[in-house]
């Protein structure tokens, strides 16, 4: 049976369970970090909100720049080996051109920019990413066997 | 913020809004399709933000949002929320067709939401400005048709709210025996409210 465990908006859930499916639902411009050790068969998903850790914001899993060391470091702590670990990533869509919103900004963007930049930052290494568009995302990580999928708005799942 | 958002004055204050809101909105409503509409008494709450894809079905549902953002003394961002099954049944009533004509929001079933929408916000924002003597005009509607999770990112993000907590209006609009649930997320900003409250903090 499978067990799925939700990771909510600015969250990370890990876990080294066999049957654990670690799910971000309906991702728009947030990000989904997945990351998976197929030695320890442990894995991690990231929901992050925003690009950039803002100063006093004890939720550091709410930010991308704070959200992956956080996420490495409870891998590790799992008991998982940084140079096994695969990191994939799928978000950031720009969800819509229309006055006054987010579009001036592109949170989207900024996020994905993030997640490339703090990924090379700790060299970690990454086998997938989906990202941009215009359309929110499921990601799950199955920890049986690390794979990735990726689902659109009345789409078919995909591997990532 | 929280505190603010949960003292007593500023939920009173919140649900006199809501109900005035409301039910212009819907007074607007019947108007526009000339038949009458009734809403519930709007709920009024004070959520996590990660609880509000829940409210409307689960994250990944896929669900109609109309976004406008007021300007003016009153300032903030509304979405209208409908289930996409709603959405086409709104269609056909908008467009005096029997129900199950549409099936796919084109653009003349997006651009009757539109519409809708932009008028239920104007109603809306009347009703708070009549209530508390504030006034906001909202921008040109945006309609989009994705998962909650999805459209909810986009509130969360355009209105730059970081706290973790938002205020949801829920009300079910009622037209002889169908019903259309609504649900209107309103992220106001604090600062005009709160000096209506008197509290400095």
């Amino acid at each position: 049976m499978e067990q799925v465990i939700t990771v909510g908006l600015g969250e990370l859930a890990v876990s080294d369970h066999p049957e654990a499916v670690l799910v971000a639902f309906g991702l728009g411009s947030c990000v989904g970090v997945a990351a998976y050790d197929p030695v320890r068969k442990a894995g991690g998903l990231l929901h992050a909100m925003l690009p950039q850790h803002r100063n006093g914001d004890k939720n550091l899993t709410k930010f991308v720049d704070t959200g992956i060391p956080e996420l490495l470091n409870r891998l590790l702590a799992l008991g998982a080996r940084r140079e096994q670990i695969i990191w994939r990533y799928a978000g950031g869509a720009q969800m819509l051109a229309a006055p006054g919103l987010s579009n001036r900004f592109n949170i989207g963007a900024q996020n994905v920019g993030m997640t490339r930049e703090v990924l090379a930052r700790y060299a970690l290494r990454v086998v997938g990413q989906d990202t941009g568009g215009h359309q929110g995302r499921t990601v799950r990580l199955f920890i049986a066997d690390g794979r990735v999928t990726v689902r659109e708005v009345s789409g078919l799942e995909r591997l990532l | 913020m929280e505190s603010l958002l949960t003292s007593e004055k500023m939920q009173t204050l919140l649900q006199v809004m809501a109900n005035s809101g409301i039910e212009r909105a819907a007074n607007g409503l019947s108007e526009m399709i000339r038949q009458r509409i009734v809403m519930t008494v709007p709920t009024v709450s004070v959520v996590p933000i990660s609880s509000v894809p829940e409210r409307v079905g689960g994250p990944e549902n896929m669900v109609v949002g109309i976004y406008l953002a007021a300007e003016g003394d009153l300032s903030g961002h509304v979405m209208l929320i409908l289930n996409y099954h709603d959405a086409l049944a709104l269609v056909d009533l908008l467009l005096e067709q029997p129900e199950g004509t549409t099936t796919t929001l084109d653009p003349l079933a997006r651009s009757a939401l539109a519409e809708a929408g932009n008028l239920a916000a104007s109603f809306f924002l009347n009703g708070v400005a009549a209530a508390l003597g504030l006034s906001g005009r909202p921008t040109p509607p945006a309609v989009i048709v994705d998962m909650a999770g999805a459209i909810l990112d986009i509130m969360l993000i355009t209105a730059g709210q970081l706290g973790d907590e938002v205020l949801l209006l829920e009300s079910v609009f009622q037209r002889a025996e169908r019903q259309l649930k609504l649900y209107f997320w309103v992220l106001p900003d604090l600062l005009p409210l709160r000096s209506l409250t008197g509290e400095s903090n």
